[in-house]
């Protein structure tokens, strides 16, 4: 479980995220939605450790994130960002392979290899497996480093806005193999997302930001709520139901 | 495939490594007179030191390199490009000009490399992480800032000449204008010590080298102490250079061109390969260019002449041919 306390974060004297409060349920999907600027890839940055946090807790599994061993919380939470130009020659294979890094180092065991196997298999890479990277097409790699995480074998993973820069098909595929890691694999994923379409239809809960601040954090039903979004994007939305989930329309 | 291509690297390095022996038996025995023993052993007293200086060079230059290319995630700077040898002659220049040329520390070679080391290592590693850190690893800022401050150190160090005493000049020149014609073997010892300490310190970091090049936020997620870990990588490769510039001077363009010559040959991202292939490549630029330059050149033109001509061309080649800098 994760619990996050009064975190705050301050650039240059600005506070951009401002007392955050909230506990991330295991097992579910969680994104955090939110007009530019709102703080949710900062947040996000500062619950996976990669940014550091001025005040407040991040509680991860009995342990503040800066008491655990960056080895030991590497098995057990991964994270995945936009910024990822890797300037080196690697097949798919090589950088799945790093996702056994934290487990075995450099030595790959045969018990890495057959997971590593397994999840090139599972994000359907076999075929690319020994193409290079910067090769691919942007879906491509978006699976590839997927298939990393995968190998990486953490019960939680996060993704920053992992549909960035990928077409409807490719994004879609993505947000469904996001379902896939949380109800096959039992993972907790907690994901920054733009479209809140997206978010509605394969989340189980939204965490809302607006200036820095929690605006709305619970249940889809909960939260994309006509009120509620046009309070929080400032824009007119009208909401529909579709399959059951809150589908909604903004101009 | 995978297998196939570390096999195919090894093999690489072994015609390297062939490679680098022919080039040092020939620097050895060429034009010796074997008929005169007084003639042989003078030649070997001049040329053993003469090897071996520039064997270590080249392996504290090449490992230097790519292990900055890969900290900075960018393959077309280089330590020497930022200036750091500009900073290690400011620093033995200071040296001499504050303590005194007929002082304990500038008489004795080893006391004064070790105590140029000691401030190179502490002065470098401060200026170049800072520098990262402020431009957030943007490596045109990077190289750019690099630039200016190796005029800058540049500058300092003629200032200081200027104003120093003629006769402290004079002994501080013997030891500055190091080149390959005009090592500097008192030292020898000490930095082979230095550069085997390095290693053995920095096993672990080295072991992680690959992973740093996924980038920052990758190499945490994998576990890495990122800032930990980059700042003592730093540390080594300033020791590095110092070792090399102390030896025989600044080469600017060496690490560059062994460095990418390395990265074209064996197309991989694990630097086990990588490095050892830079330093080998070094070896044979460095051993076979000196051999050219003593007997075809007969000492006409010096080889940090080629060097710095053929680096230029070189570095100009990858910066044109690169999509993205």
């Amino acid at each position: 479980m994760m619990k996050i306390q009064e975190l705050t974060k301050q650039y240059d004297g600005k506070t951009v995220v401002d007392g955050v409060t909230f506990t991330i349920p295991k097992g579910k999907v969680i994104s955090l939605i939110g007009p530019n600027g709102a703080g949710k890839s900062t947040v996000m940055g500062m619950i996976s450790r990669l940014i550091a946090h001025d005040s407040g807790l991040v509680h991860f599994e009995g342990k503040d994130i800066g008491k655990w061993k960056s080895k030991e919380l590497s098995k057990r939470l991964a994270i995945l960002t936009q910024s990822n130009n890797i300037q080196m020659k690697l097949t798919v294979r090589e950088l799945v392979t790093f996702g056994r890094f934290p487990y075995s180092g450099n030595r790959i065991t045969s018990e890495d290899e057959s997971i590593i196997n397994q999840a090139i298999a599972y994000m359907e890479l076999e075929e690319f497996q020994d193409r290079f990277i910067d090769e691919l097409s942007g879906g491509q790699r978006q699976r590839a480093l997927i298939a990393m995480v995968i190998a990486q074998d953490t019960e939680y993973v996060l993704l920053d806005e992992p549909t960035n820069n990928l077409d409807i098909y490719h994004a879609t595929n993505m947000m469904k193999t996001v379902r896939r890691l949380c109800d096959e694999l039992g993972k907790t994923v907690i994901l920054v997302l733009h479209e809140i379409n997206y978010a509605a239809f394969y989340s189980d809960y939204i965490c809302a930001f607006k200036d820095g601040k929690i605006a709305k954090f619970g249940t889809v039903e909960e939260v994309i709520t006509k009120e509620n979004l046009s309070e929080i994007y400032q824009v007119d939305f009208e909401i529909l139901t579709i399959a059951g989930k809150p589908l909604s329309i903004y101009y | 495939m995978n297998t196939l291509a570390i096999r195919a690297n090894r093999r690489k390095l072994l015609i390297l490594l062939a490679l680098v022996l022919l080039c040092a038996i020939g620097y050895m025995l060429l034009d010796v007179n074997f008929s005169n023993p007084k003639l042989l052993a003078y030649a070997m007293k001049i040329r053993t030191p003469k090897l071996i200086v520039m064997l270590i060079t080249a392996f504290a230059i090449g490992g230097a390199s790519i292990v900055f290319q890969s900290i900075i995630n960018n393959t077309i700077v280089t330590p020497c490009l930022l200036g750091m040898n500009s900073l290690y002659t400011l620093i033995h220049t200071a040296v001499v000009f504050f303590l005194g040329s007929a002082s304990v520390v500038a008489i004795n070679a080893n006391l004064s490399f070790a105590v140029d080391v000691v401030l190179m290592g502490i002065v470098a590693t401060v200026i170049y992480s800072w520098i990262f850190k402020k431009t957030k690893h943007n490596v045109l800022y990077v190289l750019l800032v690099g630039t200016v401050l190796t005029s800058f150190f540049g500058s300092i160090q003629t200032t200081l000449t200027r104003v120093m005493d003629p006769n402290e000049y004079d002994s501080l020149l013997n030891t500055l204008v190091a080149s390959f014609n005009n090592i500097n073997s008192e030292i020898i010892l000490f930095s082979l010590v230095l550069l085997i300490g390095i290693v053995v310190v920095l096993r672990k970091e080295l072991a992680l080298l690959d992973v740093l090049t996924l980038g920052k936020h990758q190499a945490i997620n994998l576990g890495v102490d990122y800032d930990r870990c980059i700042r003592r990588l730093l540390l080594g490769v300033t020791l590095c250079i110092a070792v090399a510039t102390a030896m025989v001077g600044p080469i600017s363009f060496l690490g560059l061109i062994i460095a990418n010559l390395s990265r074209q040959f064996f197309k991989t991202f694990r630097h086990s390969q990588l490095v050892v292939g830079s330093a080998l490549f070094g070896m044979i630029v460095l051993v076979g260019g000196q051999l050219i330059v003593e007997h075809i050149y007969t000492y006409s033109v010096p080889i940090s002449v080629f060097i710095t001509v053929g680096g230029g061309l070189y570095f100009l080649y990858l910066l044109l041919t690169r999509k993205k800098v």
